[in-house]
């Protein structure tokens, strides 16, 4: 016997809005797609396998990265002699989604490592270059030329725009990435994590402090949250 | 081949649609990326990887276009508004088949 969805909900989720606008920019981009796809560029396929890689990838991969370094010094050195083959330990296979990587993704991958004295941030003048495998899509600001231009020669200034402070004596290191080369930084463990699992601490590693825009802390899970705390 | 100088038409209609860049600090630009960013990125992939519009080419055409031109576009809308001019300036196709293409995934994706 069907269900009664009166109501207007299915097991708690609203029913498809079939008034809702559709955008304007989805249809452009699927305009764009199909006639690429109908002129042979590419196909309905290729272009499938490359979103599924990407729907896989995120910051996630970075922030296990980390928290592995933090409880494994061992993994830690692995990571930091060479990042692309260290990746493959917790599943990180920059050679996907074809075999040789996107078009612009395979490349040299370093970690740099923040001390007390010497604080890591990453960005790129020449584009957009991103570790992508490690950190997924760039957020909006990393590609705007406000961020590439300032960053690199004014990064105090750029870096408190985020709300990171840093005292005069840490020296603010800015790695500039390009076609052969991306970097990811590895902030350093903060205080009130001892006994973490790595779970635990993966949590805590987010997207901006691994570009080096923010540090973590132990009660710091969301980028967006700091961005609240700010606000109020 | 050289890049039109005039933003196309087809192009700007779509301003209408998403309305203009609004962002202040960098902070305030950053945005969870909608399912059809998403799909651009792919595109932009697959074109980078048949040769047709590499990456890098790309991403200057984005700011060249999108501080010029294309202006009063939100950050995210910069890269399938490159794609879409850069690939008419080749000829790969022509202002009003995108358009007529428009119409149609437009009367796909509303039917009721």
């Amino acid at each position: 016997m069907a269900k009664h969805h009166g109501d207007g909900h299915h097991d708690g989720h609203n029913a498809f809005d079939v008034s809702s606008k559709v955008s304007e920019f989805e249809i452009l981009e699927l305009a764009v797609r199909e006639l690429a796809i109908e002129k042979g560029i590419f196909s309905a396929e290729d272009h499938r396998r490359f979103a599924e890689w990407a729907e896989g990838v995120g910051p996630h991969g970075g922030s296990k990265l980390v928290a592995k370094a933090w409880s494994d010094p061992a993994f830690k050195q692995r990571l930091l002699e060479n990042g692309t083959e260290a990746c493959k330990e917790v599943g990180i296979d920059w050679l996907q989604p074809t075999g040789v990587g996107t078009p612009s993704d395979y490349t040299f991958f370093y970690v740099l490592e923040n001390t007390p004295q010497v604080h890591n941030v990453i960005v790129c003048t020449l584009c957009s270059c991103y570790p992508r495998p490690v950190l997924g899509m760039s957020p909006d600001w990393y590609r705007t030329p406000s961020y590439r231009r300032r960053m690199v020669r004014r990064p105090r200034e750029v870096l408190a725009e985020f709300g990171l402070h840093l005292p005069a004596d840490v020296e603010v290191r800015v790695h500039d990435s390009n076609q052969k080369s991306r970097f990811m930084v590895m902030p350093m463990r903060p205080e009130g994590t001892e006994g973490w699992s790595e779970e635990q601490l993966a949590r805590i590693v987010t997207r901006d402090t691994m570009i080096g825009v923010a540090l973590p802390r132990a009660d710091r899970t969301s980028d967006a949250g700091s961005l609240a705390e700010q606000a109020r | 081949m050289s890049e039109q100088a005039r933003p196309y038409p087809v192009l700007m209609e779509t301003l209408d649609d998403i309305g203009e860049r609004t962002d202040t600090t960098l902070r305030c630009i950053d945005h969870e990326p909608e399912v059809w960013e998403s799909r651009m990125q792919t595109t932009c992939e697959c074109l980078s990887k048949a040769g047709i519009l590499d990456n890098l080419e790309r991403r200057h055409a984005e700011d060249r276009l999108g501080e010029s031109i294309y202006k009063r576009f939100p950050v995210q809308t910069r890269s399938v508004l490159t794609v879409a001019h850069t690939l008419m300036d080749r000829g790969l196709f022509t202002e009003q088949a995108l358009r007529d293409k428009m119409s149609s995934v437009r009367a796909r994706l509303e039917e009721k």
